[in-house]
């Protein structure tokens, strides 16, 4: 705690001199000074002051302005200290952008605060605005260095999606849902495309139904799929047809952490006694943390309900189970009252 | 199980400061098992300053700004001082405001009844550790396995038969564990179990150790037995989530047999039973407020929660 206090401590120490330089109505008072002084380049903060003590003795008035020459910004641990006097900052926040997120990534902040927003800024959110993200602010959050990119490489990114025929729509729906892809190379994207539809014998197709689904899980890390395929096809001993039909129709699975879905898939095999072609028929109830199957399963036991063969009387849907409310839920599929469910839950 | 429980809601101010003035004070929630004391605090924070920060929060304050040539006009501009937004500060209510802590603490492998202290009502829950008030737990235990860590989730070290155990074989053992437990008691005070003090001592009230690590016993007695497993419950203070895992364990062994436990349940701590208890999915600011004015009734009415008055072993 105390490290990362005294990181970002320095950080901004070293930077504090950026700002002073970055202030536009510094910028302007430099100039308007430029002009009286009658000289041609641009003076730094030490000419100003020697031009100003050229021509007047320290006992005389002073009647130039010099409100403008203060003393550097203290060292400072957040960008508070800067807000009220940069433009680019302002403009971030009228565009919802969460500084006191960035303000914590060590490698952000340098970056933020050397932005300019007519040069650096302005045509990136055009750019995307056109791509169809409507939440600029929220984007920018998770991947200011979307700021850092040329736009003609952006052009590029989305230019080599079209050519893998993507529709405009798929675009628009991939991008504003995933704003680490088009900071990723068309390289890595290719590749990583590549690996799903080796890895899981996807036509062109899939894939591009599966990237519009989820665009996250083809930017997500590789290791971190293969561990979860590796559950799915040796410790919960699925075929690779059922993984494959498990990625497209929840690819969010592929993104959970691996012991959890183990978990669940230990509790609905072996305690509900659900055969494994149900659970690939709906995979989003491996999503489902275990303390919830087990206690609206441990009630329908207590009830005598607990009958998930479609094929038998009084069959529960194992959707039904995990969704909605627990109102919904008591009333829809345990036909009991919350009360009774709530007073059940203080037996465990 | 027909009793059906009707509150009245208060209605919750929209105000995110007074809601947070009035934030003081002892919870009563329900533990669920695998989850530590820790973690709970963790998430009622989280929770609280989440909901307060959704409320309507302190606008920010005002910027002043002077411009204009200071030899000829000067104008006064009162701006929002963007160095107090929340985008740029951070959220209103951070979790590590909200202070929390436990007045009884609850193992991992427990669950049940945990009073709590929230902000200022973190005294009340210091109060209530010190005052040692009696808990009743409900212990299952499975006879016929011994584990090395006497809980469900061990290695099994040993298997024994307990086909021969009856319930009035438990019954004759706990009773008898109860009294040497009593006895230890009043041998403790130093008084003849025989004599009037003695007795007057137990006119007053429960005697309690005035030490906070030696457990004691007051009631045991089995409640449930559908052989092989068994259910007890036990009042008790000072006890601790490993003494009740090798009390399973020592009922196994002096039954001539084994045992471990597979579930510790709190329920009782002092006045506060279940009804009072929040369940997981009610920690919510509406329902923490609710419960807050109830648990505040309850320690009015019982001023022995916070003022110790009972006898203790010196």
């Amino acid at each position: 705690m105390l490290n990362m206090l005294l990181q970002r401590f320095k950080l901004f120490h070293n930077l504090r001199r950026l700002s002073h330089t970055q202030s536009e109505d510094l910028k302007q008072s430099f100039q308007t000074n430029n002009a009286t002084c009658g000289e041609e380049h641009l003076p730094s903060d030490l000419q100003i002051v020697d031009n100003q003590t050229k021509y007047q003795s320290v006992l005389e008035e002073c009647t130039d302005d010099i409100s403008h020459v203060a003393t550097y910004l203290k060292p400072t641990f957040n960008f508070a200290a800067y807000i009220n006097k940069s433009r680019t900052l302002q403009e971030l926040v009228k565009l919802n952008v969460d500084l006191s997120v960035l303000e914590k990534k060590p490698k952000v902040v340098p970056f933020i605060l050397k932005l300019e927003f007519e040069k650096d800024v302005k045509n990136h959110v055009i750019f995307l605005s056109e791509l169809g993200v409507e939440n600029i602010g929220n984007f920018i959050t998770k991947n200011p260095f979307i700021l850092k990119e040329d736009l003609e490489n952006l052009k590029i990114r989305i230019n080599y999606l079209k050519s893998k025929h993507f529709t405009s729509d798929m675009i628009t729906s991939i991008i504003p849902r995933n704003p680490i892809w088009l900071s990723t190379s068309t390289q890595d994207i290719d590749s990583k495309l590549g690996f799903f539809q080796r890895e899981f014998q996807l036509s062109g197709k899939e894939v591009r139904a599966l990237a519009v689904q989820q665009p996250r899980l083809i930017t997500y890390s590789l290791q971190h799929v293969k561990l979860n395929t590796f559950a799915f096809k040796e410790e919960m001993g699925l075929r690779d047809d059922e993984v494959k039909s498990m990625l497209l129709k929840k690819p969010n699975l592929f993104m959970k952490l691996h012991t959890n879905l183990l978990k669940t898939f230990e509790f609905l095999h072996k305690k509900m006694n659900i055969p494994i072609e149900r659970i690939v028929e709906v995979p989003q109830i491996l999503t489902c943390r275990v303390f919830r199957i087990r206690q609206r399963h441990l009630f329908l036991d207590t009830l005598g309900r607990a009958q998930y063969n479609p094929r038998k009387p009084n069959y529960v849907p194992l959707i039904g189970l995990v969704s909605g409310s627990d109102v919904d839920f008591c009333r829809d599929i345990a036909k009991s009252s919350v009360q009774d469910f709530n007073l059940f839950l203080k037996s465990f | 199980m027909q009793k059906t429980i009707t509150k009245t809601l208060s209605v919750l101010t929209e105000d995110a400061t007074s809601a947070w003035k009035a934030l003081n004070g002892i919870i009563c929630i329900y533990k669920p098992a695998d989850v530590s004391c820790h973690r709970i605090c963790n998430t009622i924070a989280y929770k609280i300053s989440n909901e307060l920060n959704q409320m309507k929060c302190r606008p920010c304050s005002d910027y002043i700004q002077i411009e204009g040539d200071p030899i000829k006009h000067l104008t006064v501009i009162r701006k929002e001082n963007l160095a107090d937004h929340p985008l740029v500060v951070g959220p209103r209510y951070d979790q590590k405001d909200v202070r929390c802590t436990w007045s009884n603490y609850l193992g991992f492998n427990t669950s049940g009844i945990l009073l709590m202290g929230l902000q200022n009502g973190t005294k009340m829950a210091a109060l209530i550790r010190s005052n040692k008030l009696m808990r009743s737990y409900r212990v299952k235990g499975l006879l016929g396995r011994a584990t090395d860590n006497f809980y469900k989730d061990g290695k099994v070290v040993e298997r024994t038969t307990m086909g021969f155990i009856k319930s009035h074989h438990i019954d004759h053992l706990l009773s008898s564990m109860q009294s040497s437990h009593q006895r230890k008691m009043f041998n403790a005070t130093g008084v003849d179990l025989q004599s009037q003090t003695a007795y007057e001592l137990a006119v007053k009230g429960q005697v309690r150790p005035v030490c906070s690590e030696t457990p004691i016993l007051y009631g045991i007695k089995c409640v449930d037995y559908k052989p092989p497993e068994f259910t007890i419950e036990v009042q008790c203070v000072n006890e601790y989530e490993m003494y009740l895992k090798a009390l399973i364990h020592e009922i196994g062994i002096k039954l001539h047999s084994t045992a471990h436990c597979i579930g510790i349940q709190c329920i009782r701590h002092s006045y506060f039973n279940l009804d009072n208890a929040l369940l997981q999915k009610h920690w919510t600011l509406q329902h923490i407020f609710d419960n807050m004015e109830e648990c505040r009734k309850i320690i009015n009415e019982h001023e022995n929660l916070t003022k110790n008055n009972a006898i203790v072993i010196q």
